[in-house]
């Protein structure tokens, strides 16, 4: 239903920027809504850093350590075929190296000239030091080589050392380091990320565990508001959790004790103020001038009325009544036969537009008060009520119900004021018209309980109408 | 009925006693009036009373139980008063038996037409008067529930009616496959409600009809029969 303005829309103020509508940026726009959200996305987040730090302490230990053992593996293999060569007759020094056997790495050859050419940069130092080649050099005089020449093929983790036999030939080792392999270990990577799910499985349940109480306070909240005497909340739970709500339900006693000592006050004001009514009545029946009687009386049921509607509007009576499946369209048609009966001079402009049998649950007897207040009221200042009642339009959908009348109308500023309590309105509807100025709030009061609203609206041929919705 | 009828009036407040007195006196009846249920009890075997006019609200004994008391007495109507017209007042009064129900501040001219209505419903029907009254009357699918005083349709959803349709139903019911004519429907209902009422019963049986729906022009549920009368042509079961 269209929801009248409450007040004119204020124009923007070409003083003022109007405020760009307030958007996320792209990268917050998928942050999580919910407190278990957020705070599983904060932990996992910290769990990712944690693992990753992790990860890759561990990937540069693996490579050290791959490291030294293949420079330990390529310095031993380096030296027993340098021994080999240098110990074996001449002629058997070329088939005695192929023979050996040498790790991938590790290329030996026996050439007329070293293979490391100066004009190539030398072996890095953290290098030649890693592959020992210091201890050619620290060798005995017979076996150290006569010369040493390094080099670095650029563009690769490969480099060439190449020692002069004490004959001239030259012992050509070609090493190719091969590149690290910090994930060598499968099964290290199974459990880790076996470790990550279930770290991150945990963090999610144990977010959404810590977070329940909140959405626990949240619905009772929830609940208070339609129902002041819902059930109190468990009081378990870790000790902030315990707190909070013990809080909670000691502000809920608080209100209970409020409401009930308001109904327990008003309660006794009306019982209070219906006796003298009553004795009034009896002894307006012993007056002799038959006129000031039927003035007595008229005044004496405005009273009543007074005293009835400050009664039902402040004790809520709705929240009472049980609610129970009601032919709503029944329930209107009697609406406008008592209001018809009442005000016989008006039966014309009475009517009924809908269908002949509409069930909805309702509390019936709040139900009718709240459209006959919103049928009186046409009445009495519209001299008119057309009711007009519609099906919802689909399942979830309200029924609909106008009252319209053909009377001036409210200025456009107090078609939401109207519903305050005893709200009157300055030119067109004084007190000289009667009412308690209570009407439309009892009748808001009583279409909200039911969960659904009731609102004004001038209507464009002119005249009022109450649009007001309903569950069904 | 008696040429003038005996009412007890129990009520706290010594105001409303006595002025309700001095009216009921006025209208030809005779009237002892108790302040509290001790009181009454006392004034109990001390007449024969044709009704008694109960306030629910009294300091001591509530009037509930002295209605309870008062039924295991005998056969007197009971008028009952209350300043809290609640709902399950009423329900718990009619079903102790009360005859009636008038919420405070009443009209004594309404309270004067409905001790009448009771008096003859008393002295005219005395079987029908000594019936506990029903839960619930169950006619053609339709329920009406007496001490709730409402009408469900055969769904089970509650049909509102107004004052005047429901007494005119409940009249009808009682009275199954009876015919009424507007005279005999407008004595019974008279006391019940009061006001325009009486010159609509053509009227209400239409209403009543539309929310029965039973069809106006070929009614098979609320019958017209000519030369003046109605009959609701259906089997009744009390339960």
């Amino acid at each position: 239903m269209s929801q009248a303005p409450a007040t004119p829309a204020a124009a923007p103020s070409p003083l003022v920027t109007p405020a760009p509508a307030r958007q996320a940026p792209a990268a917050w726009r998928f942050r999580p809504r919910s407190l278990a959200g957020r705070t599983a996305l904060v932990l996992l987040l910290a769990l990712a850093v944690v693992q990753a730090a992790g990860l890759t302490i561990h990937a540069l230990d693996r490579v050290d350590l791959q490291r030294f053992a293949q420079a330990r593996e390529i310095s031993q293999r380096s030296i027993s075929a340098w021994r080999t060569v240098l110990l074996a007759p001449p002629d058997r020094r070329a088939q005695m190296l192929a023979e050996m056997e040498l790790p991938s790495s590790l290329t030996a050859t026996l050439d007329d000239r070293p293979l490391a050419r100066p004009d190539q940069p030398p072996m890095p130092l953290p290098v030649a030091r890693q592959l020992r080649l210091d201890l050619f050099a620290a060798s005995p005089p017979r076996y150290r080589p006569r010369e040493i020449i390094t080099a670095w093929e650029p563009g690769g983790p490969s480099f060439i050392a190449s020692l002069r036999l004490p004959s001239g030939e030259w012992l050509n080792l070609h090493i190719r380091l091969p590149p690290p392999r910090p994930w060598h270990s499968e099964t290290f990577l199974i459990a880790f990320v076996a470790m990550t799910l279930a770290a991150g499985l945990l963090i999610l349940w144990a977010v959404r565990r810590l977070t329940f109480p909140v959405r626990a306070l949240a619905e009772a909240a929830d609940r208070l508001g339609r129902d002041v005497n819902a059930p109190p909340m468990p009081e378990q739970g870790p000790a902030e959790v315990a707190r909070a709500a013990h809080a909670f339900n000691t502000m809920a006693e608080r209100i209970r004790r409020f409401v009930g000592d308001r109904t327990q006050m008003l309660a006794a004001i009306g019982h209070d103020l219906r006796t003298p009514i009553t004795r009034l009545r009896l002894r307006a029946e012993f007056m002799d001038d038959d006129e000031q009687r039927r003035k007595m009386l008229a005044d004496l049921d405005e009273m009543e009325a007074m005293v009835a509607a400050t009664l039902a509007f402040a004790r809520d009576d709705a929240a009472a009544e049980p609610t129970v499946a009601v032919d709503i369209a029944a329930l209107c048609r009697t609406v406008l036969d008592e209001a018809a009966d009442a005000h016989p001079d008006l039966a014309e402009d009475i009517a009924y537009r809908g269908p002949e049998r509409l069930t909805a649950p309702a509390r019936p007897v709040a139900l009718k008060r709240a459209i006959a207040n919103l049928v009186g009221n046409a009445l009495a200042y519209g001299g008119a009520a057309q009711l007009s009642l519609s099906p919802p339009e689909g399942p979830g959908r309200p029924i609909h119900l106008k009252v319209e009348d053909d009377g001036p109308g409210i200025p456009l500023g107090e078609l939401e004021a109207v519903f305050q309590p005893f709200h009157r309105l300055e030119v067109s509807r004084n007190r000289e018209t009667g009412g308690t100025g209570l009407g439309l709030p009892i009748a808001r009061n009583i279409f909200r309980a039911h969960g659904g609203d009731v609102v004004l609206r001038n209507r464009p041929e002119g005249g009022l109408a109450a649009l007001a919705t309903l569950p069904a | 009925m008696e040429p003038q009828p005996h009412i007890l009036v129990v009520d706290d407040d010594r105001e409303i006693r006595d002025l309700l007195s001095k009216f009921l006196e006025r209208q030809g009846m005779r009237v002892s009036a108790a302040r509290d249920a001790k009181e009454a009890r006392k004034l109990w075997p001390l007449g024969r009373y044709h009704l008694v006019v109960l306030d629910l609200m009294l300091p001591g004994e509530s009037g509930l139980d002295f209605a309870k008391w008062l039924r295991s007495q005998g056969e007197v109507p009971i008028v009952m008063l209350t300043a809290m017209s609640e709902e399950t007042d009423r329900i718990v009064g009619l079903e102790l038996g009360a005859d009636d129900y008038l919420g405070k501040p009443f009209n004594p001219r309404e309270l004067l037409a409905r001790i009448r209505a009771v008096l003859r419903r008393a002295s005219g029907e005395p079987g029908a008067a000594k019936e506990p009254p029903a839960r619930a009357i169950r006619f053609s699918g339709w329920t009406l529930e007496p001490t709730r005083r409402r009408l469900l349709n055969p769904d089970g959803a509650e049909v509102p009616l107004t004052g005047g349709e429901y007494e005119l139903l409940q009249v009808l019911v009682e009275r199954p496959n009876r015919v009424l004519t507007r005279d005999m429907l407008m004595d019974l209902l008279r006391g019940r409600q009061a006001g325009p009422f009486d010159r609509a019963i053509d009227v209400a049986v239409s209403r009543l009809r539309r929310k029965l729906e039973d069809d106006g022009r070929n009614p098979n549920l609320i019958k017209t029969v000519r030369g003046g009368g109605y009959v609701l042509a259906a089997t009744v079961e009390k339960g």
